[in-house]
């Protein structure tokens, strides 16, 4: 009976196999019958790039009597990017940004603000040299959130109309600077100059703002050289005019098939960014800045990303709170510096940053960011959900600023804001 | 006595073709390795890749992406830079892929991230360049015999059954079917599993053209192992021969990548 029972398992089982095999050679022939696209339809590289958007929603804004009030946000942005190729081993770079945003006056008093990102040219007279002078947004560091390495951030961001937090990196200008740079077979070295050319940023809307990013003489090495297929790790030396030369290194490491870890470390002799931002004295010291993470990515689209961040030029948590006490226009002009140089406050951060692609439906994309004050526990939480198609958009945003009214992020007027935006990519 | 010399001769002579026989017929490996010759030139390249994604038979999404390859002269393995041209939301974004080193650089902040070979698995773009690996240098092959089987173009195909095992810890696939054509070479078909045996993808190599000096499949038809109705179609164009300087494939030279 048992053997009886057994042989029809194994019947029952055959046929589920070859029915398996038959759905498999049946998905297989419709597969072989669609068409791919003609070598003629292929697009061609395009020499220029641009896209409008336009988005609409809600704020929640603390104002002047330390009461939220709810606000419209309309904005209307461009932003262009020119790559092209007049000669042979000439290029040329022009990428710029129009924002008209009609925001509450806490958060952005301007309304239309124009942000050159970047306009150079470049001599490529061989495969291994290269040649630049303009506006370059020179950006080095392999960390989502806090990028000690990127020496050429502060004063780069005009306007903060955007929710997302990590679009302060898309949306910045670059400084004046002649570069150079010359390859080899798996390394590089890169010198560059950016001078002073003003002393004061301008605010004013179509302003190029060199006062901004060219406000002091600035040289920097960049070398980097693979060392292993797995380790290409980079290191730089910065000096700024009046000040110790600081010296950086980034690094990345594939953990497993699905993990990156990577750190990025900059040190140097420099004061803290309390006494840079009072311009009172000096104490100056070795400090070191530090971003420490990791990405993981699952088998069905979600990549989750952990770091820690520290900032040895910012201050302790004794400091920071009594601060706000001590001198209440101190606290202002503190917060005002660190957020004009892209710059942590207090020591010790942590951030998350999640993305995942084709969440329930294909082309939609959920993500999420939280910033985290291990000093006072307020925090900044983000989360958008993006559709989109061949050339449109639509995305759905919500911020959150979380804390009390001296925190690092409780001390934004902006408390929360719900956008929907549109993106249409010429 | 006579006799015994043609015997003797035509033992000799049965002998010595034997031996040819036994030089001439190629192990697994040979096979493979002549198979991956015919996916991918022999000297550097770029070509154009297409992608068409289709889900229950209706169009999804349209890729392009041009692709510069050269081997490397260690591993023997691919080492790619892939550009984003179409759409225009990823236009000028690259990868550079160099076995499990992937960087991932975006012109509109100049960034360049490494990912996980997980993380470029993310979006059908990842397949772009699957025209670009070499069998032979990660997998060992094992002929399981031979077969009848269709083929892309829908025809019947005499071929090899090979069984890859993978010889490297660090590749995308486990383990590997693969049918490649007894008469010339031509990979037909392939399987690509898990380690937990679960199929991947399906790979079908058809439209045969001569380019860059030999017939090679000019179209592959992707379908995934969870999903079959998820289909994407590589359209392969533009071959062209040229050289992909070493200085162009490391992390620093992305920012400067402009072939134009």
């Amino acid at each position: 009976m048992r053997a009886v029972f057994a042989v029809a398992l194994l019947l029952v089982a055959g046929a589920v196999q070859a029915g398996d095999s038959d759905t498999a050679g049946d998905a297989d022939a419709a597969a072989l019958s669609l068409q791919g696209s003609a070598p003629q339809a292929a697009a061609q590289p395009r020499a220029w790039q641009l896209f409008v958007e336009g988005g609409t929603g809600y704020s929640e804004v603390r104002d002047d009597s330390l009461t939220n009030q709810t606000s419209s946000l309309q904005r209307l942005s461009g932003d262009l990017r020119i790559d092209a190729t007049p000669l042979s081993g000439l290029r040329t770079v022009f990428s710029d940004r129009l924002d008209y945003a009609d925001w509450p006056f806490e958060l952005e008093p301007k309304r239309e603000i124009n942000t050159i990102k970047e306009a150079y040219f470049s001599l490529q007279p061989s495969n291994n040299f290269i040649f630049d002078a303009g506006r370059i947004n020179e950006y080095s560091g392999v960390a989502i959130g806090y990028n000690p390495t990127d020496f050429f951030r502060g004063g780069a961001v005009r306007s903060f109309v955007s929710l997302d937090p990590i679009s302060i990196k898309d949306n910045r200008q670059g400084s004046v600077m002649v570069r150079g740079q010359t390859l080899w077979n798996g390394g590089s070295l890169t010198a560059l100059f950016s001078p002073k050319l003003s002393s004061q940023p301008n605010s004013g809307s179509f302003n190029p703002d060199w006062g901004a990013t060219n406000n002091v003489n600035r040289g920097m090495l960049i070398f980097s050289k693979r060392i292993t297929e797995d380790l290409n790790p980079q290191f730089l030396l910065y000096q700024e005019e009046g000040s110790s030369p600081q010296i950086g290194m980034n690094i990345t490491k594939l953990v497993n098939n699905s993990t990156v870890a990577y750190v990025e470390w900059s040190g140097g002799r420099s004061d803290t960014l309390l006494t840079d931002a009072l311009g009172q004295g000096s104490d100056k010291a070795f400090r070191n800045r530090l971003s420490t993470g990791l990405t993981y990515t699952t088998s069905n689209k979600l990549s989750l990303t952990f770091e820690y961040e520290y900032n040895g030029t910012g201050i302790d948590k004794g400091s920071w709170d009594a601060l706000p006490a001590v001198s209440l226009p101190g606290y202002i002009r503190y917060q005002q510096y660190v957020t004009t140089e892209q710059e942590m406050p207090t020591r010790h951060a942590f951030m998350f940053y999640a993305k995942w692609q084709d969440v329930l439906i294909n082309h939609l994309d959920l993500s999420a960011l939280v910033r985290y004050s291990v000093a006072d526990h307020s925090n900044l939480s983000w989360i958008e959900s993006r559709y989109h198609w061949a050339h449109d958009e639509v995305a759905l945003q919500w911020l959150n600023n979380s804390g009390t009214l001296f925190s690092e992020f409780g001390a934004s007027p902006l408390r929360s804001a719900l956008e929907l935006s549109y993106r249409h990519y010429f | 006595m006579k006799k015994l010399c043609f015997i003797t001769a035509a033992v000799l002579a049965m002998g010595v073709l034997n031996a040819g026989i036994a030089v001439a017929t190629p192990t697994a490996q040979e096979i493979l390795a002549a198979s991956d010759a015919v996916r991918n030139p022999d000297h550097p390249f770029s070509l154009t890749t297409t992608l068409t994604e289709y889900r229950n038979g209706k169009q999804t999404d349209l890729n392009t992406l041009a692709v510069y390859s050269k081997a490397d002269t260690d591993s023997g393995q691919f080492r790619s830079l892939i550009r984003f041209i179409a759409p225009a939301r990823d236009a000028n974004k690259l990868m550079l892929k160099t076995g499990n080193d992937l960087w991932f650089y975006d012109p509109a902040n100049n960034a360049s991230i490494r990912i996980s070979p997980q993380q470029r698995l993310l979006g059908q773009a990842a397949n772009g360049d699957v025209v670009t690996f070499n069998l032979a240098k990660d997998y060992s092959a094992t002929l399981e015999g031979e077969e009848d089987v269709t083929d892309g173009d829908r025809q019947k195909r005499h071929c090899y059954k090979l069984a890859l095992a993978k010889i490297r810890p660090d590749v995308t696939y486990d383990h590997i079917e693969v049918w490649i054509d007894t008469s010339n070479n031509r990979p037909v078909k392939g399987r690509f599993y898990s380690e937990s045996n679960h199929l991947l993808k399906t790979a079908y190599y058809r439209r045969y053209e001569k380019q860059l000096g030999a017939e090679r499949p000019t179209e592959t038809v992707i379908i995934d192992g969870l999903d079959p109705n998820w289909v994407t179609l590589l359209d392969f164009s533009d071959w062209v021969e040229r050289d992909v300087p070493e200085a162009w494939l490391q992390r620093d030279y992305l920012p400067r990548f402009k072939p134009e």
